[in-house]
């Protein structure tokens, strides 16, 4: 009883700061510390109240939406609901009852290269003594050369133990005198000049900054990126720890509180376009949340979408989006959310062999940065949709359907081969069938049945039967 | 221009038809007459076109005829523009003043004249605006009014050559009857359907009504046949004007043909003079000599493309059908001609592939009614049903290319070097093989850069030893150097370097798609596969060329390219050690590095050592690296860089007074 009405006090309080006008940042800190009291001891109370919470929009909204397709299987959401939060615990107790692997675990084989967060003084270290390598090899005449960790793909390996892409520890040599390296052992020994003076000075630049403090030698931002990447697999920490970030480009909102440089974020606040998620990830902590699950989107067109219509009020989630491929701040906050808050991840791509892709890369890492993949992948994400299957069950007509051309084929073939699918017997099942039917579709196929189809209709009945892989 | 002409023209003969036929009356045409009204099918879709393939009809048929008594072909062939005023006085017509000018086509009206200087003056205004501003100028062509449809040009072709010439009797046949000709047997053969000459010869009445004019002489013969004849349409029969033996005091062999016919020089001038270039390239063992005159002297051309060798491919051998290839008409036809009696030396002689046992073989699978012995004339016509079953479903020995005569690698290359003057030329010449049991043989050439060629890539096709120049988009040889050939990994740069790829295909019978046999489709895998392969053949010979010559630039580069990024690196490290040893003094912890570590850092901090001596160093290192790498080169590949050429030079007079030094290593000879 006391339950229930502490999350209406809540909900008024929610209420009172939508309609006013003015925001004070104080009377905002002591709100999310209401929010922090209520939430953290138990998941359920807002749920039941939810419903009505969206009640006012729901007039706006719901107008004449009872004849879209399948809508009449949807149960009462009081019921689906209650099948996701039976879905939240179980996942959440599995997940925590089983330790996560590392690789030392593990007696594979071969020796693997893994690189950890290092402090700034331990970068700048390492540097400098590298550093004085070169200087005294110059000196005595015998010019320099950098041993420089292969990223080839023939050197990546596919753990399933661990679920994830980990980097041999096979390297190649790079000297300055030999044509074909002199230009990226130069371009090398400049990107650690600059990674050496953000040590000493103790700030973030991002990868562009980068790029043009030396356009000339740089000449453009992929050659000096991909140095970026050799860098911090020679030094053995991660790119964040090189205080080089990349912009923002992941997006996040919905049932989320966490403090980001100490200000307190709260994702339900931040209007239709959500908070976009910080390059430097260590400024980010104190995750808080109610969601009962992550959902994952590949897309901004889809994310706005459930943005609008204030999905995550309806079933309490989390809505993430890196708008592609995603980025390296957004795996890593992917990642956090998923440690700290031990919640089930489920990813709505697009029904190609891209989306899956893109799955896999927050899943089990990309080749690019492989040496970073422990702290990269987000291990048990469940593809929610769109699937292959989903074509045809939900009835998506003709034209909303794209032939797959030869390179999507192709693409769809090589990567039933590619382990991380294979060892999911329903992904091998979707992706075959893509590749049988040669037809692929994007989220917004859905909008054929009205713009609203996703947030109405689709997601709820996929939330509803559980059709997740 | 072409599709604004050929409408009118189809309309004027169809529009003659149907207002006669008030009931329907069976009626029957003659080759001639379907030849006439479908033109485009033979390639003379309008006048431009016509002109394009008479001269190449001519040019073709010389070519056969030289190279059929292993004569190396001279061919000489002329264009000469005829004037109106000209022509009229040929066909014996007084020329006509224009009196009502407002019933002729190109009448302009007052307002279209207004309409036009406006244009004109306001295109004369840009250009001087842009004169004004420094621009380069475009040269605007001079407005020429307004050509009227009636306007057509005439032009005589005229071809001539030493080949083989034509027996007298034969020559009516041979240019006034449509659907005669010597080439009907199966080998690789340019033309095929004897329709060549004659089409000219229909296309002349059509368009000009004179005759055409051949003159002959053949080896042996006292003197020259000369004919001037044209044809009778509806009968597809000849008429002759002239047909008679004149004098042949120079015992002059070969043959000569002069036609009149409508044309368009202005639009298919460059489509000729290419025509002409890669024919010149496939057939380097000719001679062709090409003028186009005309009464403005400055229009005037004329290209001599002389002979490079005197190797002439083999002369092709006819032979005999490949059992998968007949079909039942054929099977009866070959019954007919034959004149064997029975089954199993029918089966064993008027094919190929098939032995004595096998043709036994053959006819105990055909069934119980076959027998060995049988007579060809007994057979049913469910009988040659079942051995044409039979063919189809039987596995037989693919036909070698014995029969085929391809250009030849020796051949191609000369021609390709010939014309073009590539700095890089591969040639590959594949085997034989088979499509639909017809032999055909694959070979191609691929050049880098030339005179005269456009960056990118640059296609030359060619079937049975003659160019395609039209519909090139769909082109098996096309589509395969665009989309399956990976250039990139030849080191062939595709959108910069001045490449030419050249692909000549032989075989009895071209699969050519379409109506007018300008292109040969991109969906026989066989052929594809085969045109793939040869292709990347000549881009695997090229590479090491190619890479061989990139390492020599690189070389002469390399120590320019490695000294250019020392400050780079230098200053990199510099800027490191120096940041390093200020903080170290300020900190002043002396014992956070090593002995040698702290003594360079103490140099760098009193300026002991700068960016200056780091980069001197490494400017050292770079310098001998080089020096090795420059020596190793040496060893492996010769000191000199072109490969050598041996030069003999002749002594002038062969009688010349020489004094020899002597030593005892060599010997000394000076020549007075």
């Amino acid at each position: 009883m006391t339950e229930s009405i502490t999350g209406s006090v809540l909900i008024t309080v929610l209420f009172s700061i939508r309609s006013s006008a003015q925001i004070l940042s104080p009377s905002r800190v002591k709100i999310s510390v209401v929010i922090h009291f209520h939430f953290t001891p138990t998941l359920c109370p807002i749920t039941a109240h939810l419903p009505s919470m969206a009640e006012s929009s729901k007039k706006r909204r719901r107008t004449n939406t009872d004849d879209l397709p399948f809508k009449n299987k949807l149960k009462p959401d009081s019921t689906i609901l209650q099948t996701l939060k039976d879905f939240s615990t179980s996942s959440s107790s599995s997940s925590s009852s089983s330790k996560t692997l590392t690789l030392q675990d593990l007696s594979l084989p071969f020796s693997c290269r893994e690189v950890s967060d290092l402090s700034l003084s331990s970068v700048q270290s390492n540097i400098e003594s590298l550093v004085l390598r070169i200087a005294h090899s110059i000196l005595s005449g015998n010019g320099f050369a950098f041993d420089v960790p292969s990223r080839a793909a023939t050197n990546q390996f596919y753990v399933p133990e661990l679920d994830r892409i980990v980097l041999k520890d096979k390297s190649s040599l790079r000297p300055f005198a030999n044509i074909s390296t002199v230009r990226k052992s130069a371009i090398t020994a400049r990107i650690l000049q600059l990674v050496h003076q953000l040590c000493i000075k103790g700030i973030h630049v991002t990868k562009r900054d980068l790029f043009y403090t030396d356009v000339k030698l740089f000449q453009d931002q992929i050659q000096s990126d991909t140095v970026l990447d050799d860098v911090s697999c020679m030094l053995g920490c991660t790119r964040s720890s090189l205080n080089v970030v990349a912009a923002e480009k992941g997006v996040v909102v919905g049932r989320l509180i966490f403090s980001d440089n100490g200000d307190m974020i709260d994702c339900t606040k931040m209007g239709m376009g959500g908070k976009a998620i910080p390059p430097n990830i260590d400024r980010v902590g104190d995750m808080q949340s109610d969601a009962l699950f992550i959902l994952l989107v590949e897309k901004d067109a889809a994310y706005m979408r459930l943005a609008e219509d204030r999905f995550y009020n309806r079933f309490p989630c989390i809505i993430v989006t890196a708008k592609g491929q995603p980025d390296v701040a957004t795996r890593l906050f992917l990642k956090k959310m998923k440690m700290e808050l031990n919640l089930p991840v489920l990813a709505l791509v697009d029904s190609d062999p891209y989306g899956l892709k893109i799955l896999s890369v927050y899943g089990c890492g990309s080749k690019n940065m492989s040496y970073d993949s422990a702290n990269l992948t987000t291990p048990d994400i469940k593809w929610l949709g769109v699937r292959p299957s989903d074509l045809d069950k939900y009835k998506i007509p003709e034209q909303c359907r794209l032939p797959m051309t030869e390179q999507d084929i192709k693409t769809g073939k090589d990567m039933l081969e590619e382990d991380f699918v294979k060892k999911n017997p329903g992904w091998v099942e979707e992706l075959t069938l893509m590749v049988k039917t040669k037809q692929k579709a994007e989220i917004q196929a859905l909008s054929t049945f009205g713009f609203q189809y996703l947030s109405e209709v689709y997601l709820p009945l996929k939330l509803q039967q559980k059709d997740w892989l | 221009m072409d599709s604004s002409e050929s409408p009118t023209e189809t309309k004027k003969t169809k529009s003659k038809t149907p207002r006669k036929n008030k009931e329907t009356v069976l009626k029957q045409k003659s080759p001639a007459e379907f030849f006439a009204e479908n033109k485009n099918i033979a390639g003379f879709d309008n006048p431009g076109k016509s002109l394009y393939t008479t001269v190449r009809e001519l040019v073709e048929n010389s070519l056969d005829s030289a190279e059929s008594i292993s004569e190396l072909p001279v061919v000489e062939i002329t264009i000469e523009e005829i004037k109106k005023s000209k022509f009229n006085s040929m066909i014996g017509l007084i020329d006509c003043e224009r009196v009502d000018a407002e019933l002729y086509d190109d009448y302009e009206t007052e307002k279209a004249r207004e309409k036009r200087l406006a244009k004109e003056a306001r295109a004369q205004e840009i250009q001087a605006k842009n004169a004004a501003l420094g621009k380069k100028v475009k040269e605007t062509p001079a407005s020429k009014g307004i050509r009227g449809r009636g306007e057509a040009s005439f032009y005589r072709v005229i071809c001539k050559d030493n080949g083989k010439g034509m027996p007298h009797d034969d020559i009516l046949n041979m240019f006034g009857r449509v659907l005669s000709g010597t080439k009907y047997g199966l080998k690789q053969t340019r033309g095929k359907f004897g329709l060549g000459a004659k089409m000219a010869l229909i296309w002349s009445k059509m368009s000009t009504g004179l005759p055409i004019e051949i003159s002959s002489s053949m080896r042996n013969q006292s003197y020259m046949s000369f004919c001037r004849l044209d044809i009778d349409i509806h009968k597809n029969i000849p008429h002759v004007h002239v047909h008679e033996k004149r004098e042949n005091k120079e015992r002059w062999r070969g043959a000569e043909i002069q036609v009149v016919i409508e044309g368009n020089w202005t639009t298919y001038r460059s489509k000729i003079l290419h025509y002409m270039r890669q024919m010149a390239v496939i057939t380097p063992y000719a001679q062709f000599l090409f003028k186009f005159v005309s009464d403005a002297p400055e229009k005037n051309v004329t290209i001599r493309f002389s002979r490079r060798t005197d190797v002439m491919p083999p002369v092709p051998l006819e032979t005999k059908h490949h059992p998968s290839s007949v079909d039942l008409l054929l099977i009866k036809r070959l019954i007919a001609e034959t004149s064997k009696q029975n089954l199993l030396q029918f089966l064993q002689h008027e094919f190929v592939n098939i032995s004595k046992s096998h043709a036994e073989r053959l006819i105990g699978e055909m069934g119980p009614d076959f027998s060995p012995k049988m007579a060809l004339k007994s057979l049913t016509p469910q009988q040659l049903v079942r051995i044409h079953q039979l063919f189809r479903q039987a596995k037989f020995d693919d036909p070698n290319g014995h029969c085929l005569s391809p250009a030849g690698e020796y051949n191609l290359r000369l021609g390709i070097i010939k014309e073009l003057h590539p700095d890089m030329v591969a040639t590959y010449s594949g085997s034989a093989q088979v499509f639909e049991g017809h032999p055909f043989i694959v070979e191609a050439g691929v050049s880098i850069g030339g005179k005269n060629v456009k960056q990118g890539l640059n296609i030359f096709r060619f079937a049975n030893r003659i160019p395609l120049l039209f519909e090139q988009g769909a082109d098996v040889v096309t589509r395969t150097a665009l989309k399956r050939i990976n250039w990139s990994s030849y080191k062939i740069n595709q959108l910069q370097d001045k490449i030419g790829i050249f692909v000549s295909i032989v075989s009895t019978k071209i699969p050519f798609k379409g109506t007018g046999k300008e292109y040969i489709g991109d969906d026989i895998t066989e052929i594809a596969s085969a045109v793939k392969y040869s292709i990347k053949q000549c881009c695997v010979q090229l590479k090491s060329k190619i890479v061989k010559k990139m390492q020599a630039r690189e070389q002469q580069e390399r120590k320019r390219n490695l000294s250019k990024y020392i400050p780079d690196a230098t200053g990199a490290v510099y800027n490191v050690l120096k940041d390093m040893a200020e903080t170290q003094l300020h900190a002043s912890k002396k014992f956070r590095y090593g002995d040698d570590d702290g003594e360079l850092l103490r140099k760098v901090y009193e300026n002991l050592i700068t960016k200056e001596t780091l980069s001197e160093k490494l400017a050292k290192h770079v310098e001998q690296v080089d020096y090795e790498m420059a020596l190793e080169y040496a060893t492996q590949s010769g000191v000199s860089e072109e490969p050598r050429e041996t030069i003999y030079i002749k002594p002038l007079e062969t009688e010349n007074k020489i004094i020899d030094l002597h030593s005892p290593f060599f010997v000394f000879r000076m020549f007075h």
